[in-house]
């Protein structure tokens, strides 16, 4: 068994007992201040709690093990209530490391495995030095090769002919990934993909036989950053602003000069005392510029801090990222616990030919760590983009169906309605409230909603391939989903009252996706009824069918074994 | 396709009184320390939600069924927005048979099926007689499994 490094132990004590000196002095002060003890009580207290804290750290850190044995991760942990956890190697789904700036220094690494089942991170080795990563990644990983290696000599001969629809797991879950793999193909158009870029200066330390697929260059980072619009980033400054109230107040009152208010007070009494309609149109325009150029400012910084660094690699039948300025992350994910590619476009990246790419596997159940998960290629021009996603699954050109006319139609008219809400909205809190007159603006809403109806029809569609279903929706960021039949999970169709006066429908492919902000759903959007019900019998057969094929090629490869 | 234990109305209903009831002693608390509401208000509303329950409950029942099909179980359901849900026996990870409170009451019982999908992972048909509901998991839990052994052949 071995124990996490002493060095953690170290920092882990010290932040427990910095932690319970901090709790028993509080206490002391609470208690001196309440019940009157002896004012050397507070001292005393502190250092009472410092060591308890500290204490139970120790027996933390002497009572927690673990093993890598045969095919398995054993982790013995907890001081009262002790458990004892086994994680069969083969049902790995993620392997992560996170070092954030403290640990860098002291050369630990955070390590995390992550596997389809459970609420959260199945076992957590807070912290372990780079030599033990590199140990772990290494034997997690060669696990996987050598029961591939036995499979593949097993199934070389009889599958390779067998048209066997694309790789798969180890037996596995039975839902989360499909049956054992056929690599007598895959590794072969492995071995020569993706011209290694530069592989020199960004050498693979731990990985000799590792490729690289992807890495940033500054300026690529940058444009990466300007282009992904982060929708967190306005929030996140809006919030912040209180912070720097002063600075805000400043600037606020600048903009009213500039504006051509003549200021006598603070600028609040300005905007209250009922200001000329334009300065107060210039303020507002001014201001909001203003927070949109912060707001982007913050965006770029926060994609920089996530993304500095990205490279993608592959060594054997892993992925492996590593990214982040001031916490290191890296990973790998293992290509046959890929159950969905998808691909992001948004409307910058689509006009300059750019797209992101993002795997999905079953790992993060819980929702944690939304940020690390899936992204696999950042920024990358559209090409290369689909050269990945076709080496990771498999698909032949994408040829999409569109949804019949008249769901451009239901689109026109729910945009129509949505516009004549807000008119209504602008007309009643002009008339109640403002009395400008200029309610009408909003108006010319309805002047957007025939381009916003086409443009979403336009963009919304799915193909069903030869062993993947793919959809695509989404104007300003649009997303295309690939599925592969075996993958499959529930199937749906739903038709809202609206649907039913169109005859149409959205059928729904759900998959073991660990998004579920996102959802592991794929949705075919607005389709015509009888179609739809074509495609969910199609998937069920095609699921059906494809699972068979790879149980069959499996067993022949076992019997020829 | 089978439908639902006629009963089943009774079980939604009923829940939908417990719902209202509990809105309505949240009600009364405002209406006693906060703000006070004008009592046919409350009264009004107590009775517009257990008619919407019922009428709720009917069509609901006259639309839920579910067909074990060849090769995925089958579920039609929804009265606003019409759903029908397939889930293949491959899929299925665990199947379970719980009876809440006031299906207990009733004497119903729900089955709900697991599959490992972000969406739907966990499908409940409601309203099944007690013996219904463990024929249906232990056929459930035999389908899946076959379903591996046939496909391994």
């Amino acid at each position: 068994m071995n124990r996490l490094h002493p060095r953690s132990a170290v920092l882990r004590v010290a932040r427990a007992a910095l932690q319970g000196g901090f709790f028993g002095f509080f206490g002391g002060s609470l208690g001196t201040g309440m019940f009157g003890l002896p004012a050397f009580a507070v001292p005393l207290l502190g250092l009472l709690g410092a060591l308890t804290f500290s204490g139970y750290a120790l027996a933390r850190y002497f009572r927690f093990q673990y093993e890598l044995d045969g095919d398995t991760l054993t982790v013995e942990s907890g001081v009262f209530a002790r458990q004892s956890r086994q994680i069969p190697l083969g049902r790995v789904q993620n392997l992560d490391v996170e070092q954030n700036i403290l640990n860098r220094l002291l050369g630990l690494a955070i390590v995390r495995f992550e596997t389809a089942g459970g609420s959260a991170t199945e076992a957590t080795l807070d912290a372990v030095d780079e030599a033990e990563v590199k140990r772990l990644r290494n034997y997690v990983r060669t696990h996987d090769r050598d029961q591939a290696a036995e499979a593949e000599t097993a199934t070389a001969d009889t599958v390779s002919e067998a048209a066997t629809p694309g790789r798969s797991a180890h037996a596995d879950l039975p839902g989360v990934t499909g049956p054992k793999p056929t690599h007598a193909g895959d590794t072969q158009a492995r071995n020569d993909l993706g011209e290694p870029v530069s592989e020199s200066d960004t050498a693979e330390r731990d990985q000799p036989d590792g490729s690289l697929l992807f890495a940033f260059t500054q300026r690529e980072l940058l444009t990466y950053a300007l282009v992904s619009v982060r929708p967190a980033a306005p929030v996140l400054t809006l919030a912040s602003l209180p912070l720097g109230m002063d600075v805000v107040w400043a600037v606020l009152r600048f903009n009213a000069t500039l504006a051509g208010a003549s200021l006598s007070g603070p600028v609040v009494r300005w905007l209250t005392g009922s200001p000329e309609t334009t300065r107060l149109a210039v303020f507002a325009a001014l201001s909001v510029v203003q927070f949109l150029l912060l707001a982007l400012v913050v965006s770029v910084a926060l994609t920089v801090i996530e993304y500095y660094g990205f490279q993608l690699t592959q060594a054997d039948d892993d992925l492996r990222y590593e990214r982040g300025l001031l916490r290191r992350y890296s990973g790998n994910i293992p290509l046959e616990k890929v159950q969905t590619v998808t691909i992001r476009e948004n409307v910058l990246m689509r006009r300059f030919g750019y797209a992101t790419l993002a795997v999905e596997t079953a790992g993060y159940s819980g929702g944690n760590q939304q940020s690390t998960q899936g992204v696999a290629v950042p920024l990358a021009p559209r090409e290369e983009v689909y050269e990945l996603a076709r080496d990771i699954e498999p698909f032949g050109d994408l040829d999409f169906d569109r949804s019949p006319k008249r769901a451009r139609r239901r689109y026109l008219a729910r945009f129509s309605l949505a516009a004549a809400g807000l008119t209504a909205v602008a007309y009643a809190l002009d008339t109640l409230l403002l009395e400008t007159g200029y309610w009408w603006v909003a108006a010319l809403l309805f002047l957007t909603v025939a381009p916003a109806a086409h443009l979403r029809w336009r963009h919304r569609g799915y193909d069903l391939g030869e062993s993947v279903l793919a959809t695509r929706s989404g104007f300003w960021r649009r997303t295309t989903r690939i599925v592969p039949y075996y993958r499959l999970q529930t199937v749906f169709v739903t038709r809202s009252p609206f649907q039913r006066r169109r005859d149409l429908a959205t059928v729904g492919a759900d998959t073991a996706s660990s998004s579920s902000l996102l959802g592991g759903v794929a949705r075919v959007y607005d389709i015509d009824e009888d179609t739809a019900k074509e495609l969910r019998d199609t998937l069920r057969e095609r699921l059906t069918a494809h699972v068979a094929g790879l149980r069959t090629g499996d067993r022949a490869g076992d019997a020829d074994a | 396709m089978e439908s639902l234990h006629p009963r089943v109305r009774l079980l939604w209903v009923l829940s939908t009184v417990i719902q209202a009831s509990v809105l309505g002693v949240i009600a009364y608390l405002v209406d006693r320390f906060a703000v006070s509401l004008p009592q046919t208000v409350v009264v009004g509303g107590w009775v517009v939600l257990v008619v919407l329950g019922i009428v709720h409950a009917i069509a609901a029942h006259r639309i839920w069924r579910f067909d074990l099909q060849d090769d995925a179980l089958f579920l039609l359901r929804g009265v606003v927005t019409r759903t029908d849900t397939s889930v293949p026996y491959v899929r299925v990870q665990h199947v379970d048979t719980t009876r809440g409170p006031v299906e207990r009451a009733i004497g119903l019982a729900s089955v709900v099926v697991y599959t490992a999908g972000t969406r739907g992972a966990d499908i409940t048909i409601p309203g099944l007689r007690p013996e219904r509901a463990t024929e249906l998991r232990e056929q459930l839990r035999d389908l899946a499994n076959e379903s591996e052994a046939t496909d391994a052949v």
